[in-house]
């Protein structure tokens, strides 16, 4: 139920205000125009250039990221990546790490990992004996949040999480420390990569926006007091981006 | 392929230095014609209407507008000693007329044909050094005395102008001056015309800090393309006691020492 | 709607230049966000950095040209995806939908990320009124929340308040022991409100962007807060401007350039939140429901005159508050309302109605140094001649700016610029008029009339014998070769 004004009479007084008629615009906008079928070319051709430039992609990647304040790890494979998380869980002598879901863990196995190092790692899922508010403080608990990464952009140094199952949301976001583990193949390019191939699933046949896309670009922080940059305010003061060369 | 120098201008003087700085428009005047450049000052001409226009009296705009028009509407290039005329004149004339077709014609076509002061200088000059290098800047400076001279660009020249590089241009090339940075150029000063009454406690501090900033240049004179600026800095200069001068930059280029 | 006090520009701006403390906060937001913003321009090169700027405005245009076709997609997007759109045509309006939102769920906690279009319901009092704990979760609205103040800029709400206010704050509020380490103090701010985001039942955050093309909120956040706020809760309501919206998710991509570079000189901000509607069956977490609620209250105003319109183009990312000279040196509570600064001067008039702030459209030297600095290219400095002009003699008195005085001035000064003559015989006795007060041709400190004004902080050079025109006609005329 749609409270205040019916949207027919405050669309009518917008139209009202701009002195036009209802319907389309004069001059068709273009990006609306775009089918499936063209974004299908446009993604394609986005694919074809990241992978032909990949090794160049890779390091401007982590060239930005760094900038962002993530801390970088290049990593040559699963093993690599796994030293990394382990090393830093024990830095950080953190007894328990949450991880989210995403296809990077069948490559890089952080639970049995981790768990040989006496840390706990545990999937930040609900089930049928933990509640909600139950799984959420132990996350919140957490010394450590794991998560993959849909994309990384490397123009802005950014990592694009998206729904997953689990408490995707929030994993990247209530522990001190968030390490993403992305894969060479995720990264590409510019925000319009990003956007291209975002909309190409959205208009793909049952294609949907899905509820969240979250990009994350280093830290959390502030300069609200005196203009003065002070990091980890709501969420993980700390960021480590971990990003496997090869697949 | 260059364009042949302006041979021609017909001066606009503004009504601030009509009234209170008259020794400026005779720099300008004396600036162009040794450049070879025939001034006429057509009759008529009072004020641009820019003070009414900023205080939203449109009507009495546009009567001295229409006035401008008719003195103007005939020349080949009008040249103005001022950014913020020159920018009325330029751009806003084009919005105060927006709603009378033919007067509104006559201002756009007049805006083709303004020059700000040092815009027609450095056309003229670019015309000269294209032909033949010019020989002002090969005047020896030894013996002269050497002002230390801060450039401040005025808002209007600056963004409405669009005005940047060439009076520095001009004073750099100048014998007998020698540019200082000055910190926060492009910051206002805090005039605004009527601003400067209405607000004076606002006006009056973005005074000082510009005042602040031209002692830090450690020039010994101020310069600018506005009289209405310098009158304002320079009053504050000359309340204060302060070894600086405010000059408009006709002045320094034809006489530096002054 | 929140309180007014547009109409004490006048008294405000002068206690606040005399304020050493403010003059240093909002001093620096020029040196430090202005010059942050620069470097990020030249890094990306100033000619590139013109072409997004003409990139966003065709956007703008486009989008707020046709804003009834892409409201309508965008609700209809937003339906598809789960959520629900209202539609309000004031801010009573929008208050009653969230208080009837926040009625029929029950809900009890409220955390906000930052919104400035709240701030202008004044949303936080009438939801408090229904007995809910509402919650400011950005550091900087936070501490503004606690000290019961309104924000002094449109990024940065606690630019007035030095480390110490603030560090005295908490410790008085949150009885904390005292400590102005502002590390200390972030750290406090995470502590006292990480368990109201677990506790919340509704989250309420603005929108930098809607996308009609999909039906998405688009949130710009450095701290986190904007996340937890619609992540945690199991309902989530964003409330905004009815100009925010733009036709393509492909659009954002040049505005998540240029925001955040305007904003703070910052390449990209620590997230971006992209919300389209609630969570879907199979996510775990998220909020339940999820509420959109466009808010007019004026902005059609502004839409309705040409002339003015191209202030709903803005993005609110401070640039203009940061770059100009008397939003430096006043600071923002002087302009007395939620918006700020140059861009406020244009849509406060038009949103609180102009007889309450008449003085903010003349509050302004023209500089155009906002204009320059905008990343939608809006001419501010062209709206505030146009308000002017509306203004000064309106035949509303309500609205009329000019006195009967500044309209004789204005009538007599232009009378006698018509006529040269006439002219003559004014300096004549001008002339006359300044003798007394005129020493080695400088009009010092005078108590005259309209002079007095002037000279209280600078010299005036007196009417030289000969005007130009007369030595024009006595030597120069005869000068040309
Ligand atoms: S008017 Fe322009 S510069 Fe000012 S806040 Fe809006 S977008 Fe930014």
């Amino acid at each position: 139920m749609s409270l205040g004004i019916p949207s027919a009479d405050f669309l009518a007084s917008v139209r009202d205000a701009l002195g036009r008629e209802a319907g389309p615009p004069a001059a068709a906008y273009q990006h609306l125009l775009e089918s499936a079928g063209e974004l299908e070319l446009q993604a394609a051709e986005i694919r074809r250039r990241n992978a032909g430039d990949l090794p160049l992609l890779l390091d401007k990647m982590a060239g930005t990221a760094a900038l962002r304040g993530w801390n970088v790890q290049r990593a040559g494979g699963g093993e690599d990546a796994l030293d990394y998380v382990v090393s830093l869980a024990r830095r950080l002598g953190v007894e328990s790490a949450a991880r989210a879901e995403s296809a990077v863990f069948s490559a890089v196995p952080v639970d049995a990992a981790l768990a040989g190092a006496g840390v706990v790692c545990w999937p930040a899922v609900y089930d049928a004996d933990r509640e909600r508010d139950a799984v959420r403080r132990r996350l919140a608990e957490s010394g450590l949040g794991i998560t993959g990464a849909d994309y990384a952009i490397a123009e802005t140094g950014s990592v694009i999480v998206l729904p997953r199952r689990g408490l995707s949301r929030l994993v990247s976001l209530l522990p001190p420390v968030h390490v993403a583990i992305v894969r060479a193949q995720d990264v590409i390019d510019t925000l319009d990569d990003l956007f291209v191939l975002r909309r190409l699933e959205y208009h793909s046949d049952g294609g949907d926006m899905g509820s969240y896309l979250n990009f994350i670009s280093g830290p959390s922080r502030t300069a609200d007091i005196e203009q003065t940059i002070v990091v980890g305010v709501h969420g993980p003061r700390e960021v480590h981006l971990v990003l496997l060369d090869k697949e | 392929m260059t364009e042949p120098a302006p041979r021609r201008a017909s001066l606009f003087i503004t009504c601030i230095i009509d009234q209170l700085y008259p020794d400026v428009g005779v720099s300008v005047v004396r600036a162009l014609r040794r450049r070879g450049v025939m001034v006429d000052f057509p009759a008529g001409q009072t004020c641009c209407g820019q003070p009414l226009y900023n205080a939203g009296f449109t009507a009495e705009a546009k009567r001295l507008a229409v006035r401008v028009l008719d003195a103007f509407d005939d020349c080949e290039r009008m040249v103005v000693p001022s950014g913020s005329c020159g920018a009325m004149i330029r751009v806003f004339y084009q919005d105060l007329f927006a709603d009378e077709p033919e007067l509104l014609r006559r201002a756009a076509a007049l805006s083709e044909r303004v020059y700000e002061f040092t815009e027609l200088l450095t056309e003229v000059d670019g015309a000269a050094d294209a032909a033949a290098p010019s020989d002002d800047a090969a005047q020896s400076d030894a013996g002269a005395d050497v002002a230390a001279v801060a450039y401040h660009p005025s808002c209007h020249l600056l963004r409405e102008m669009g005005v940047r590089r060439g009076p520095l241009d001009l004073l750099e090339a100048a014998s007998g001056v020698s540019v200082v940075d000055l910190p926060d150029a492009e910051q206002c000063c805090g005039f605004g015309g009527a601003f400067a009454v209405k607000y004076p406690h606002i006006s009056e501090q973005m005074l000082a800090d510009k005042v602040e900033a031209i002692l830090q240049s450690g020039a010994a004179t101020v310069t600018a393309c506005d009289m209405g600026c310098l009158m304002h800095i320079g009053g504050a200069i000359s309340r204060r006691g302060l070894p600086v001068r405010a000059r408009h930059i006709a002045q320094v280029l034809d006489d530096p020492a002054g | 709607m929140a309180e007014v006090t547009t109409r004490d520009f006048a008294a405000a701006s002068r206690a606040a230049v005399q304020d050493p403390q403010l003059r240093r906060a909002f001093g620096s937001a020029g040196a430090g966000f202005d010059g942050a913003r620069r470097d990020a321009i030249d890094e990306v090169t100033p000619e590139v950095w013109e072409q997004w700027r003409q990139q966003a405005r065709s956007i703008k245009e486009h989008a707020v040209g046709n804003l009834d076709y892409y409201l309508e997609l965008l609700e209809r997007n937003v339906a598809a995806a789960g959520g629900q759109v209202h539609f309000a045509a004031d801010a009573n309006q929008a208050n009653a939908i969230v208080s009837e939102i926040v009625r029929t769920r029950g809900v009890k906690v409220a955390t906000k990320s930052k919104s400035m279009v709240s701030e202008e319901l004044g949303l936080n009092h009438v939801l408090e009124g229904q007995g809910v704990a509402v919650f400011e979760t950005d550091l900087g609205e936070y501490i503004i929340q606690l000290a019961e103040e309104t924000p002094s800029h449109l990024v940065a709400p606690a630019l007035h308040k030095t480390r110490g206010e603030v560090a005295r704050l908490f410790a008085d509020k949150l009885g904390v022991p005292y400590s102005d380490d502002i590390e200390e103090m972030a750290r406090v701010a995470r502590v006292a409100l990480r368990q109201k985001f677990l506790d919340a039942d509704m989250g309420i955050s603005g929108a930098n962007f809607l996308v009609a093309e999909t039906g998405t909120l688009v949130i710009v956040t450095n701290e986190g807060n904007g996340r937890l706020c619609t992540s945690a809760p199991r309902i989530h309501v964003g409330i905004t401007g009815m100009e925010k919206v733009i036709p393509s998710m492909q659009d954002l991509a040049v505005f998540l350039r240029l925001l955040p570079r305007s904003a703070t000189g910052q390449r990209i901000t620590s997230y971006v939140s992209m919300v389209t509607g609630p969570k879907r069956a199979a996510d775990e977490d998220g909020p339940e429901e999820f509420h959109l609620v466009i808010v007019d209250n004026g902005r059609s105003r502004l839409l309705r005159d040409p002339a003015l319109r191209e202030s709903l183009y803005c993005i609110r990312c401070g640039a203009c508050l940061n770059i100009c000279p008397v939003y430096q040196r006043v600071g923002g509570h002087a302009y007395g309302w939620v918006y700020p600064g140059p861009i406020g001067s244009i849509v406060t008039p038009e949103l609180v109605g102009v007889a309450q702030a008449k003085d903010l459209p003349n509050a302004s030297t023209l500089c155009g140094a906002c204009r320059e600095a905008c990343p939608v290219q809006i001419n501010i400095p062209r709206m505030l001649l146009h308000l002017r002009h509306e203004l000064a003699e309106s035949p509303d008195s309500q609205r009329r700016t000019a006195s009967d005085t500044d309209a004789l001035l204005a009538r007599g000064f232009a009378a006698v610029m018509s006529k040269p003559l006439l002219l003559k015989v004014a300096r004549r006795l001008g002339r006359l008029a300044v003798k007394s007060v005129t020493r080695d041709g400088k009009i010092g400190r005078s108590r005259l009339p309209f002079l007095s004004r002037w000279t209280a902080a600078r010299d005036l050079p007196a009417p030289p014998a000969r005007s130009f025109s007369d030595i024009w006609r006595d030597e120069l005329s005869r000068g040309d070769r």
